[in-house]
């Protein structure tokens, strides 16, 4: 009985000092972000909203957004971001007075559970839009339910119908084009092959790296397209067998997220490959933590499409951005790069096209009318303006950027190109931008100071 | 099919995985011998080990080879404390419900890794010995130190634990509690500093193991906690009995895993689902070393 009781004293000392030692490595307590995002809006500030600096008090418009969570993949970034630029408006004066609540809900590829997110988010918590939205399955489940409701969705896309029908505008290009920015960055910087690798995750095979296959081709290199499970458990394995198919001086062409991504360049790193072949990846990796994580073994050798500006422009929304990230989700590493300028770039949007209509009509059935008249809407971020227009598909955005990484800096190596027209939505946005004028004259919603 | 050539790439990779999951193998075999628990959450304490380690390394100023022992200390001093606790309280009940028990931590430190570290995204944990490598001849490719010790380790403990077992005192008693703990109770051995013993040195090799799979595999709370599995397996190919099988499975589950991964084309599931190696060679075995079991059907005279 004494050995026992002494036993458990042992016990109970060890485990409150393991509980006070994890304490003290708790992150600390959210406090009170600084005041950012509040001024008079010009060509080289951006604000947030109204830039009032008065918190917004009246009834909540309710928005909701759906994000894929789960081992190997997390999307929530972008819902991150998008609700400090929320937070943010709230703070300046909402929506004339009006705040933003903005629910995130994730899920993990469940297709019952991704169905069964927006009937909620539309008849229990009666959003009047669903933006934000970045998942692998939302557009191939849900693309119906967005059509028979009159919803009109803004978000940073994955699956092919994210691209391909009517429902869905979004912010970023998605892997498959981004994909197909790489594979043109690699080609252009001489490799001998295309080899493209993505997770295998649901939608992704073909689609994520067929646009890469086809420059190659186009191209009269050798291709292979490949899909891995995640999280990836022996990059070492892996990370051989990529440079074995490309063969010396080939490309390699990385559709990972960057945390998966990240176990292959580091095992890259430490089998001593990475000369032997030229890499590439798409936009995800133009992420600060990646810059960070990689070592000057790797300056100038790691191609990344990016879809969006470089993290130290001094633009205003990418200024207005940076600001947003450190006030509001500095304990998101992954919100510093294209997932956090995505979530952005949501914000932004969906605030000033609220802005613009009349603050007691808006519902359900307006916001999601107003959308469609989103036009030549400009950001720093974009190499080109933005629009959303009554299509059968959207791809606004189809023009990007080459970074690398040289002493853990971003480093532009190619400015503003053109993704290669490989398939009909390309072609086809590019003749509706010329028709309809979208990219070009008046602007709607207006943003001040632009 | 991959050219030989080829596959010898992929043996260095497998022998420095099948070197850490022979020291996990045997951290379990001994532990399970000592105390009768299947300790389920050795992955997962490894993984916190590895996470804190990072956590020093990063958002403190401590030097890196503290952080590094604290991976150590601090899965050593979790396992020692769960089997100082729960050991005494499960140690009359049956081997299932002590496996289970292990389980709830595995899930309890897997809630709180997610908690504290699943936002954060591209962690990794790189030792200074993953940065010098060599290259082997006769196209075997190139290995670096994490894997040098990974293989070494792995022969060195397995080598290490059965001369302990055999020829110290305390190894004789863990053996005798393994084969009969009432007896051996009877006979004065203090049965709970035995038991304290194996669940320290089991902690121990869970720390050390989760230090080099954090670079063998990378520092991934799913990944990390649930590489036990294949420990696991090769520990059920030895019956949780022999530490040189032990040892002998875990490197032949390390190589064929690695070796299944170049096969592509027509043979690319091969490589799809090499993840399965440890669950079919696990029930391979045990199928064939019960191959000659009797079973004995009795029918009640009514």
């Amino acid at each position: 009985m004494r050995s026992h009781k002494r036993s458990a004293a042992l016990a109970l000392a060890t485990c409150s000092i393991v509980g006070v030692l994890l304490d003290a490595l708790a992150s600390g307590a959210a406090s009170a972000p600084a005041p950012v995002g509040t001024g008079k809006a010009s060509k080289t500030k951006s604000v947030c909203g109204l830039g009032n600096g008065k918190r917004a008090t009246g009834r909540p418009i309710v928005l909701g957004g759906i994000f894929t969570k789960s081992p190997g993949i997390d999307f929530s970034p972008i819902g991150l971001m998008a609700d400090a630029y929320f937070k943010c408006v709230n703070a300046n004066g909402g929506i004339n007075g009006r705040p933003i609540r903005y629910i995130i809900e994730t899920e993990q590829d469940q297709p019952d559970r991704v169905a069964a997110l927006p009937v909620k988010l539309a008849d229990r918590d009666k959003v009047v839009a669903i933006v934000g939205n970045t998942s692998n399955t939302d557009c191939i489940v849900n693309q119906r339910f967005y059509e028979r409701r009159g919803f009109r969705v803004i978000g940073a896309g994955v699956a092919a119908p994210c691209f391909t029908t009517p429902n869905f505008a979004m912010v970023n290009m998605g892997p498959h084009y981004s994909n197909t920015g790489a594979a043109q960055a690699l080609v252009r910087a001489g490799a001998k092959s295309i080899v493209d690798y993505a997770s295998n995750v649901p939608g992704a095979n073909p689609y994520y790296g067929s646009g890469a296959i086809t420059v190659g081709k186009r191209a009269g290199l050798p291709t292979s397209d490949n899909y891995v499970d995640v999280p990836i458990q022996d990059a070492n394995s892996l990370v051989l067998k990529m440079v074995q198919q490309a063969g010396n001086g080939g490309g390699i062409d990385i559709a990972l997220i960057p945390p998966e991504g990240l176990k292959v360049l580091t095992a890259a790193g430490a089998a001593g490959v990475i000369d032997r072949v030229k890499w590439s990846g798409a936009t995800p990796f133009n992420s600060q933590f990646i810059a960070d994580a990689l070592g000057p073994e790797w300056n100038n050798k790691f191609l990344v499409n990016a879809e969006f500006n470089l993290l130290d422009s001094k633009g205003p929304d990418n200024q207005l951005y940076l600001q947003l990230q450190k006030a509001y989700q500095a304990n998101c590493p992954a919100c510093l790069g294209s997932f956090g300028q995505m979530g952005f770039l949501v914000g932004k949007i969906v605030t000033y096209t609220l802005l613009a209509m009349p603050v007691n009509r808006i519902t359900q059935k307006s916001v999601n009318a107003a959308f469609l008249r989103i036009k030549n809407f400009k950001s720093d971020l974009w190499c080109k303006p933005w629009y959303y227009g009554n299509l059968p598909s959207h791809n606004a955005n189809r023009w990007d950027r080459t970074v690398t990484f040289v002493n853990k800096k971003i480093v532009q190596v190619e400015g503003c190109f053109e993704i290669a027209a490989v398939d009909a939505p390309i072609v086809r946005a590019k003749a509706d931008e010329k028709r309809l004028k979208l990219t070009s004259g008046t602007s709607w919603p207006p943003v001040p100071g632009q | 099919m991959p050219s030989l050539e080829f596959s010898k790439l992929f043996v260095v990779t497998g022998l420095a995985l099948g070197g850490v999951y022979a020291l996990s193998g045997v951290g379990i075999v001994v532990l399970y011998r000592a105390t009768g628990v299947l300790n389920l959450a050795f992955g997962a304490i490894g993984a916190l080990g590895a996470f804190i380690s990072w956590e020093l390394v990063n958002n403190t100023g401590v030097p890196d080879w503290i952080a590094y022992l604290a991976c150590v200390a601090v899965a050593t001093a979790v396992t020692f404390t769960y089997g100082v606790i729960f050991g005494p309280l499960l140690a009359a009940r049956d081997p299932l419900v002590k496996a289970i028990g292990t389980l709830g931590l595995a899930l309890i430190l897997l809630g709180t890794m997610s908690w504290k570290w699943g936002q954060i995204a591209g962690l990794s944990l790189p030792l200074p010995t993953t940065t010098r490598s060599y290259t082997l001849p006769n196209g075997f490719g190139v290995v670096n130190w994490t894997q040098i010790i990974g293989i070494s380790f792995g022969i060195a403990v397995t080598a290490g634990t059965a001369v302990f077992l055999r020829a110290t005192k305390l190894g004789t008693a863990m053996r005798a509690l393994a084969d009969d703990r009432e007896i051996t109770a009877t006979l004065g051995v203090p049965v709970r500093r035995v038991e304290a013993v194996a669940w320290l040195g089991s902690g121990l090799m869970c720390g050390i193991s989760g230090l080099l799979l954090s670079n063998l595999l990378g520092l991934d709370i799913v990944t990390l906690t649930f590489f036990v599995i294949s420990a696991l397996a090769a520990a059920l190919i030895a019956r949780l009995r022999s530490l040189w099988i032990t040892l002998a499975a875990a490197m032949v589950i390390g190589l064929v895993t690695a070796l299944l991964t170049p096969f592509s084309g027509d043979f690319q599931t091969l490589s799809d689902f090499r993840t399965m190696t440890p669950f079919v060679l696990a029930i391979v075995a045990l199928l064939w070393l019960g191959r000659h079991r009797t079973v004995t059907v009795t029918r009640t005279a009514r």
